[in-house]
């Protein structure tokens, strides 16, 4: 290990105390973010949709030609969300990256609420989200079956394995972290991680079994990661609608889900590290090495938005250049365009200074950005496409009502509400993990190695 | 039922040495630690073999048979007309069949580390919640009844700094 290791010589003891005490110990801070959040989505997102539901979808923005519009702009940026937690993790742990370690079960747990969000704006976009059940695969007399040609059918398969998996990933390897803190708590959360820690003892054969294991999980989430975000790329592409039918989406939806995962895990780190006072375990190191990937991430991202651009001026067909110029150069969706170009594409590359990664003002403000720009992103593919299909009298601004603007807050709260239970149910750094990052001890070997 | 002994250690490497002393004497040793040791306890007490990669292979083959027989058979049983449309389709039946390939592979994956490490497991079992904070525990089985102070013994000189006497259910 030596010279990979992230954080300084903590003793073990501490590590377990630690982790404990953020699960414990309460502040009132955390009270009033909790109750603040729980207000939020009763009152941005509950009563909206409350209300939508029993007025009907005439509440919101939807009408002729774009029937899609903020909700599903919404799952596609909450489904970007989750894809570096877990993929992240993944990866990093095929390549033995040692700075995973203090990170990857926050990273994990959002990954998991992101899901959720991103599903539930599946039912809300539904409008009579009561008839879900015409879209589950059981024998009826109606006749009615699903189709599995369409796109959307492989959203249902690709999200639900995702989100199945994910939840596994996180729980599996918070196994042998779950027995440690049932060992250090009292009365009812006594209970609750016995039972949640399976009666894990660490014996040699029990972590034979799970580091065994564990690389399957990973090996798995992987390309099922990359498979999602194409997948969900392809509920547009697959369309024959200007400035949606393009090759280039998978990709581009991949490369933009794990860019806005990263910014998404640099925010929440920043906000985990202050919150929980874990400053020595989520260290500079980190924000260090996460603000490299951004920096990657960004140039790979404003190349496949260049190559995008150009292949749909290069065709140099009237619908395919209305698209361009309705995006790029008429407001109010200009705006946001440049606007997000400059998130994107111009503030990142502030990363590439050393003193920059390693502060966290500019690195909270440059992660925010990005995801600014990435739900614009999101938000531009869906409102400048449809609303400009092939004709023209047809054409139709697409403005979200503010029934969908209160909804789309109100996702933001649902998903730091559910963080917020995380922290204080679940250990959200690897205690295991961290010890292996701390070193082994040896007596022969002068200390840790 | 005759009890076991337990040595706490604060270095992995004496208890490597005391675990492979005593197994050469013929005691059963298991080891309890904070940390998976891998690479440390496969030197000193041989690698076992990874039977976990069976269960996965088997789930992602179960998994790819069933997404092919899901998409096909339903197929077949509701015959949907879409305007020409075939009604058994390669591409989605690919699609689907690889993502329930790596869902069941996941699953089959999870039941095989279940299986193997004989987990969940409530009842009461030897342990001492120190091995999962900063201690390296060394659980010496098998021992008669006039060998346990020579055991107790053999695990101080290697460097254990507590030895408990433990009932074992």
């Amino acid at each position: 290990m030596g010279s990979d290791r992230t954080i300084e010589q903590i003793p073990y003891e501490d590590v377990n105390a630690d982790v404990v005490r953020t699960m414990t110990e309460t502040g009132r801070l955390y009270y009033i973010f909790l109750f603040l959040s729980m207000a939020g989505v009763v009152v941005l997102w509950g009563l909206p949709w409350a209300y939508q539901i029993y007025t009907g979808q005439g509440v919101t923005g939807l009408q002729t030609p774009a029937f899609w519009g903020i909700y599903l702009a919404n799952f596609i940026f909450w489904i970007g969300i989750s894809h570096s937690g877990t993929l992240l993790s993944a990866i990093l742990f095929i390549t033995q990256t040692p700075w995973r370690r203090s990170i990857y079960r926050s990273a994990e747990a959002m990954t998991f609420f992101s899901v959720m969000t991103a599903s539930i704006f599946v039912f809300v976009h539904m409008g009579r989200p009561w008839n879900f059940y015409w879209t589950v695969p059981y024998p009826n007399q109606r006749g009615l079956w699903l189709n599995f040609m369409s796109p959307l059918m492989f959203d249902v398969f690709a999200i639900s394995t995702y989100a199945t998996s994910s939840m596994i990933f996180l729980y599996f390897g918070s196994i042998p972290d779950l027995a440690a803190v049932r060992d250090r708590v009292k009365g009812w959360r006594k209970e609750v991680y016995t039972i949640l820690s399976l009666g894990w003892r660490g014996t040699d054969a029990e972590w034979h079994w799970l580091t065994k294991a564990y690389p399957f999980f990973a090996v798995f989430i992987i390309p099922l990661a990359v498979s999602v975000h194409s997948i969900v790329s392809w509920d547009f592409a697959l369309s024959k609608v200007p400035g949606l039918s393009k090759t280039i989406f998978a990709p581009y939806f991949v490369v933009g889900a794990i860019y806005s995962g990263s910014a998404g895990i640099v925010t929440l780190m920043i906000f985990l590290r202050r919150g929980l006072k874990i400053e020595k375990y989520i260290t500079k190191t980190h924000f260090d090495k996460l603000g490299m990937l951004l920096v990657v991430m960004s140039l790979i991202w404003s190349y496949i938005n260049v190559v995008e651009v150009f292949t749909g001026w290069y065709a140099d067909t009237s619908f395919e250049t209305e698209s361009l110029r309705y995006r790029m150069f008429t407001p109010p969706f200009s705006y946001m365009y440049w606007l997000m170009i400059f998130t994107n594409t111009v503030m990142p590359l502030f990363l590439i200074f050393r003193k920059v990664r390693r502060s966290m003002a500019p690195a909270l403000i440059i992660s925010l950005g990005i995801n600014v720009g990435m739900w614009i992103e999101r938000y531009l593919i869906i409102a400048t496409s449809l609303p400009r299909k092939f004709h023209p009298y047809m054409w139709n601004d697409y403005i979200p009502s503010l029934v969908e603007v209160s909804i789309t807050l109100g996702s933001f709260c649902f998903f730091t509400m559910m963080f917020l239970m995380f922290v204080k149910l679940w250990p959200s750094v690897s205690i295991y993990e961290v010890k292996e990052d701390i070193g082994i001890p040896f007596r022969r070997k002068k200390g840790h190695h | 039922m005759n009890p076991v002994l337990l040595g706490l250690y604060k270095y992995v490497d004496d208890m490597i040495d005391a675990a492979g002393r005593l197994r050469d004497s013929g005691y059963e040793v298991s080891i309890l630690s904070p940390i998976p040791l891998g690479h440390e306890i496969e030197e000193a007490l041989g690698e076992p073999k990874n039977h976990i990669r069976y269960f996965t292979f088997a789930g992602a083959i179960c998994g790819f048979l069933f997404g092919i027989i899901f998409t096909l058979g339903t197929a077949a049983m509701y015959v949907l007309p879409r305007g020409g449309r075939p009604i058994f389709s390669a591409t989605p039946t690919l699609l689907i069949s690889y993502e329930t390939s790596i869902l069941i592979g996941v699953f089959f994956t999870l039941i095989g580390f279940f299986l193997m490490a004989r987990l969940p497991y409530y009842k009461k079992r030897v342990y001492d919640p120190e091995v999962n904070v900063d201690s390296f525990g060394l659980l010496v089985d098998g021992i008669r009844e006039d060998k346990y102070g020579e055991v107790e013994r053999v695990l101080k000189e290697h460097g254990a700094k507590e030895v408990k006497r433990l009932e074992k259910e």
